[in-house]
C-alpha cells in the first residue's frame, strides 16, 4: 500500500467518523425531544382532554377541546383558502407563465415569502385585518395560516408540474387538446400525488404555527365555533400554559404538544406514502 | 473516397477487393496458358491449367462468404452495397472464365494426339488474344474503378462475336472437306464457343463495374455481332 | 446477365414515381428559427397521400424540427417561428388564423418516448375521441376496440382495458399511443423516432403497423436508423445542417443517391 493511498484511507475514515457523529448528534436531540414529549404527554392523555374546555386560572381540571377544535377549524380554513390559491399560482408558474419574465419575479417573491418568519405574517394580518375589523378572530387566524400555506403549495405545485415530462404535454397537445385541458386532465393528473403531498406538508407546517395566531385569533377560554370571534387553538394554548404556575396547565401543554406532533407525524407519513406511490408508477 | 467511421469496415472491403484481384490474375493466366497449350498442343501446360482451377473456386467461395458476412454485419448502403453485390457477381464471372479456360485445356489434352488441321487453330488463337485483351482491360478497369474503360470493353464485345462467326464457317469448311476432321474440329468449335463466352463474362464484369460506380445499369441490349 | 443488371431495382418497386401521386402536404420555402438561430433553410418538399416519407440525417440536421412544424408543435414554446408555406390540402397551416387544436387533430403525432396518459388504457383512447365527438358508450367501445385493433394491440389488452396505460411494456405503450392517434381519425401521422426506445421485436411490430397505416394515412417518419428508413418508407429525405440535401424514392436513395453528402452519410463515412 503506498503512502498516498494510506493517507487517503485515513482521511476517508476520519471524515466518515465525523459524518456519523454529526448524524448521531442530530438524532440524539430528536430522540430526547420525542422521549420527553411522549413520556410527559401520554401521562396527561385522557378523555377529558377532548371533552373539557381549557381551564380558567386557578382551576385544576379541564381539557383542550376548544383549542383542538379551533386548531382544526383554522388549519382547515387556512388550507382551504391557501391551497387552491397556491395551486393556481403554481399552475401559472409551471404552465402558462413558464417562459415569462413575470414568473421569475413571482417565483422570487414566493421564495422570500416561503422563508419569511411566521411572526411577520402574524403581524401583517394583525395590521391588515385584526385592527381594521376591531378584534381578534378565527378568520384572521385562518387567513394568517393561509398566507403561510400559499408559498409552500405554490412551490410544490410548480415543482411537481415541472417534473411532468414535456413530452406528455406535447403528446396531449398533439391530439388537439386545448391548453386548459392539457393542464387539467394530463399535467395535473400526472402530478396529482405530488401536489397532494405538497398540500399535506403545508397543512402539517401550519398546524403547529404559534406566532401568526398570537396576533390574530389569540385565544379563547370557552367553547366557540364562531370564527368571527377570538378562537382557542393548540399552539397558543400550549404557549400560554407552559409558562403558567399550575401543574395541570403544564400537563395540558405537554398533551397538546403531543397531539400536534402526532397530527403532524400522521400528515407526514401520509404524504410519504402518497409520494412513494407516485414514484412506483 | 472518404474512409468509413468504422475502420474495420474498410478493411473488410479491402480484403474482398484484393481477393477479386487475385482471382482476376489467376483467371487471366489460365486463359492465356490454355490458349498457349492449345496452339502448341502442350499437354503439360494444359494439365497445369486444369490444376489451377480449384484455387479459383476456393477464392470465389471466400469472396462470397466475406461479402455475405459484411452485408450481415454492416448493412451496407449505396456505393458499399453496390460494391459488395458487384464483387459477388465479378467473382462468379471470373470463376466461370476459369472453368472455360479449363475446358479448353481439357480439350487440348484430348486432341493433342490427333491434331489434323493446324491452320484451323489460327482463327481461334486470334479469338483467344481478343478475349484475353478484353479480360485484361476489364480487370484493369475494375482495379481503377474506371467506368470509361469498362464501357469500352463492353462496346468491343461485338468483335469477338464476329470472329466466332468466321471461325465457325472455317471449321465447317474443314469438316466438309474431310469427315476425319470432324472430331478435331468439333473440339475446336467448343473452344471458340468458350472464348466467346469469356468475352461475355468480360462484358458482364464491365456492366457490374458501371453499376458499382454509378448505380446505373447499361442498356439491356448490347451491340451484338450478327449470329 | 445478372438480375441486378437486367432489372432496374428502382423502377421495379411497387410505388409509382413521385410525380404520379397527389401531394397531401406541400412545404414551400420553409425557414425555421429558434430565436435567432436558423434551423431550417429554405426547405421545399412534398408529402404524398398514402405514402411513407422518411427523414434522415445526423442529429441537429433539422429533421425533427421539420416534423414539429407540420403540426405546429413548436407553437408551445416561445421564440420559435416558421416562415414560408406549409400547405395541407392547399391551405397554409402557418397562417396566424389557423386553429391549432383542429390542425393537430388532423395531423397526429407519435413521439420518441412512449407517452401514455396517466389513465386507463380505455381512457387513453376515449379521451381524445370525446374532445371532438359526442358518441354513446357502445359506440365509444367500438371506437376503442377498432383503434386498438388498428394498432395491433387489441389481443394483448382486451382483458385489461381498465388497467393503467403505464402498466404496459414500452412497445405496447408505443402502440397504445398510435392507437390513440388513430382513434381521432387524423389525415396525416407524424412519427418522431417512434422506435428509438424499443427492442427489435417491438420495432418490427411498429414497422408492420406503419406499413398497414399507409393505405389510409399520409405518413412522415423521422428516424436515426437508416435501415428502418429503407424498410418502411417510399420516399426518403436527407437533411443536413437545416437544409434538404436530397429527396428521392427510397430505393434510389439507399442504392445510388445523387449527392455525395447523402452517400457519405448513409454509408457511414460521415465527418
Amino acid at each position: 500500500m503506498n503512502a498516498l493511498y494510506a493517507s487517503r484511507r485515513r482521511r476517508d475514515f476520519s471524515i466518515r467518523v465525523l459524518c456519523y457523529a454529526a448524524t448521531a448528534l442530530g438524532l440524539i436531540w430528536l430522540a430526547l425531544i420525542l422521549f420527553s414529549l411522549f413520556s410527559n404527554g401520554f401521562a396527561g392523555l385522557s378523555w377529558a382532554v377532548f371533552t373539557q374546555m381549557t381551564p380558567p386560572p386557578g382551576s385544576t381540571d379541564g381539557g383542550l377541546a376548544n383549542a383542538i377544535f379551533g386548531s382544526i377549524a383554522m388549519t382547515s380554513l387556512g388550507v382551504a383558502i391557501g391551497a387552491p390559491l397556491g395551486m393556481l399560482a403554481g399552475v401559472y408558474l409551471a404552465e402558462y407563465g413558464r417562459y415569462e419574465k413575470l414568473s421569475d419575479v413571482v417565483r422570487f417573491i414566493n421564495d422570500i415569502l416561503l422563508s419569511a418568519p411566521s411572526i411577520i405574517i402574524g403581524l401583517f394580518v394583525y395590521m391588515a385585518v385584526v385592527k381594521p375589523t376591531g378584534g381578534f378572530s378565527g378568520y384572521a387566524g385562518a387567513l394568517a395560516l393561509a398566507v403561510i400555506v400559499v408559498p409552500v403549495v405554490v412551490r410544490t405545485t410548480e415543482d411537481m408540474l415541472l417534473l411532468v415530462p414535456n413530452t406528455l404535454r406535447e403528446a396531449a397537445s398533439a391530439l388537439g387538446l386545448p391548453r386548459s385541458l392539457v393542464i387539467k386532465r394530463i399535467a395535473l393528473r400526472a402530478a396529482r400525488a405530488g401536489v397532494i403531498t405538497g398540500v399535506l406538508l403545508a397543512t402539517a407546517r401550519v398546524a403547529g404555527e404559534t406566532a401568526p395566531l398570537l396576533f390574530t385569533s389569540l385565544s379563547n377560554q370557552f367553547w366557540s365555533v364562531n370564527m368571527g370571534k377570538a378562537m382557542a387553538n393548540l399552539p397558543v394554548t400550549i404557549n400560554a400554559f407552559v409558562q403558567s404556575p399550575y401543574e395541570t396547565w403544564r400537563q395540558l401543554a405537554w398533551t397538546g404538544a403531543l397531539l400536534i406532533t402526532l397530527a403532524v407525524l400522521t400528515l407526514n407519513i401520509v404524504a410519504r406514502v402518497l409520494g412513494a406511490e407516485r414514484k412506483q408508477k | 473516397m472518404a474512409v468509413h467511421t468504422v475502420k474495420a469496415y474498410d478493411a473488410e472491403l479491402e480484403v474482398i477487393d484484393r481477393k477479386i484481384a487475385e482471382m482476376g490474375g489467376i483467371a487471366e493466366k489460365m486463359l492465356a496458358d490454355s490458349m498457349e497449350a492449345l496452339t502448341r498442343l502442350d499437354v503439360e501446360l494444359a494439365r497445369r491449367v486444369v490444376e489451377s482451377d480449384p484455387r479459383l473456386d476456393a477464392l470465389q467461395r471466400e469472396i462470397e462468404e466475406q461479402a455475405v458476412l459484411t452485408i450481415a454485419r454492416r448493412q451496407p448502403m449505396a456505393v458499399d452495397l453496390r460494391e459488395l453485390v458487384g464483387a459477388i457477381h465479378i467473382a462468379g464471372d471470373l470463376e466461370r472464365t476459369g472453368d472455360l479456360a479449363k475446358n479448353i485445356a481439357k480439350r487440348t489434352i484430348k486432341i493433342s494426339a490427333d491434331a489434323r488441321v493446324p491452320r484451323a487453330i489460327v482463327g481461334i488463337k486470334h479469338m483467344g488474344e481478343l478475349a484475353s485483351m478484353q479480360m485484361k482491360d476489364v480487370l484493369d478497369a475494375y482495379s481503377q474503378r474506371d467506368v470509361e474503360r469498362a464501357r469500352a470493353v463492353w462496346g468491343r464485345d461485338a468483335e469477338i462475336d464476329a470472329l466466332e462467326d468466321s471461325v465457325f464457317r472455317d471449321l465447317l469448311t474443314f469438316m466438309m472437306e474431310d469427315p476425319r476432321n470432324i472430331t478435331f474440329c468439333t473440339h475446336l468449335l467448343f473452344c471458340s464457343k468458350n472464348l466467346e463466352r469469356v468475352g461475355d463474362h468480360a462484358t458482364n464484369i464491365a456492366e457490374t463495374i458501371q453499376y458499382m460506380r454509378t448505380g446505373e445499369t447499361m442498356p439491356t441490349e448490347r451491340p451484338k455481332g450478327a449470329q | 446477365m445478372t438480375d441486378v443488371m437486367t432489372k432496374d431495382p428502382l423502377t421495379s418497386d411497387a410505388s409509382p414515381p413521385a410525380s404520379a401521386v397527389d401531394a397531401k402536404v406541400s412545404i414551400k420555402n420553409l425557414d425555421f428559427y429558434y430565436g435567432e438561430s436558423r434551423a431550417l433553410k429554405d426547405v421545399n418538399l412534398k408529402l404524398e397521400a398514402n405514402r411513407v416519407t422518411a427523414f434522415i440525417g445526423p442529429s441537429g440536421c433539422g429533421k425533427s424540427t421539420l416534423l414539429r412544424v407540420l403540426n405546429r408543435m413548436y407553437d408551445l414554446y416561445p421564440g420559435q417561428r416558421a416562415t414560408g408555406q406549409v400547405l395541407l390540402d392547399g391551405k397554409n397551416i402557418l397562417d396566424p388564423g389557423v386553429d391549432l387544436n383542429l390542425l393537430r387533430a388532423r395531423v397526429g403525432m407519435v413521439f420518441q418516448k412512449p407517452t401514455p396518459f396517466p389513465m386507463t388504457i380505455y381512457e387513453n383512447i376515449a379521451f381524445g375521441v370525446r374532445l371532438y365527438e359526442k358518441i354513446s358508450k357502445s359506440e365509444m367501445d367500438g371506437r376503442v376496440e377498432a383503434a386498438l385493433k388498428g394498432a395491433a394491440l387489441w389481443g394483448e389488452v382486451k382483458d385489461k382495458l381498465d388497467a393503467s396505460g403505464l402498466s404496459l411494456s414500452g412497445g405496447q405503450q408505443q402502440r397504445l399511443c398510435i392507437a390513440r392517434t388513430v382513434a381521432i381519425r387524423p389525415e396525416v401521422i407524424l412519427f418522431d423516432e417512434p422506435c428509438s426506445a424499443l427492442d427489435p421485436i417491438s420495432t418490427a411490430k411498429i414497422e408492420e403497423l406503419i406499413d398497414e397505416l399507409k393505405s389510409r394515412y399520409t405518413i412522415a417518419i423521422v428516424t436515426h436508423n437508416m435501415q428502418q428508413a429503407a424498410r418502411v418508407s417510399d420516399r426518403t429525405a436527407f437533411m443536413y445542417l437545416g437544409e434538404l440535401i436530397e429527396f428521392d424514392d427510397t430505393p434510389r436513395m439507399f442504392t445510388s443517391p445523387a449527392q455525395q453528402r447523402t452517400q457519405d452519410y448513409i454509408t457511414g463515412r460521415f465527418g
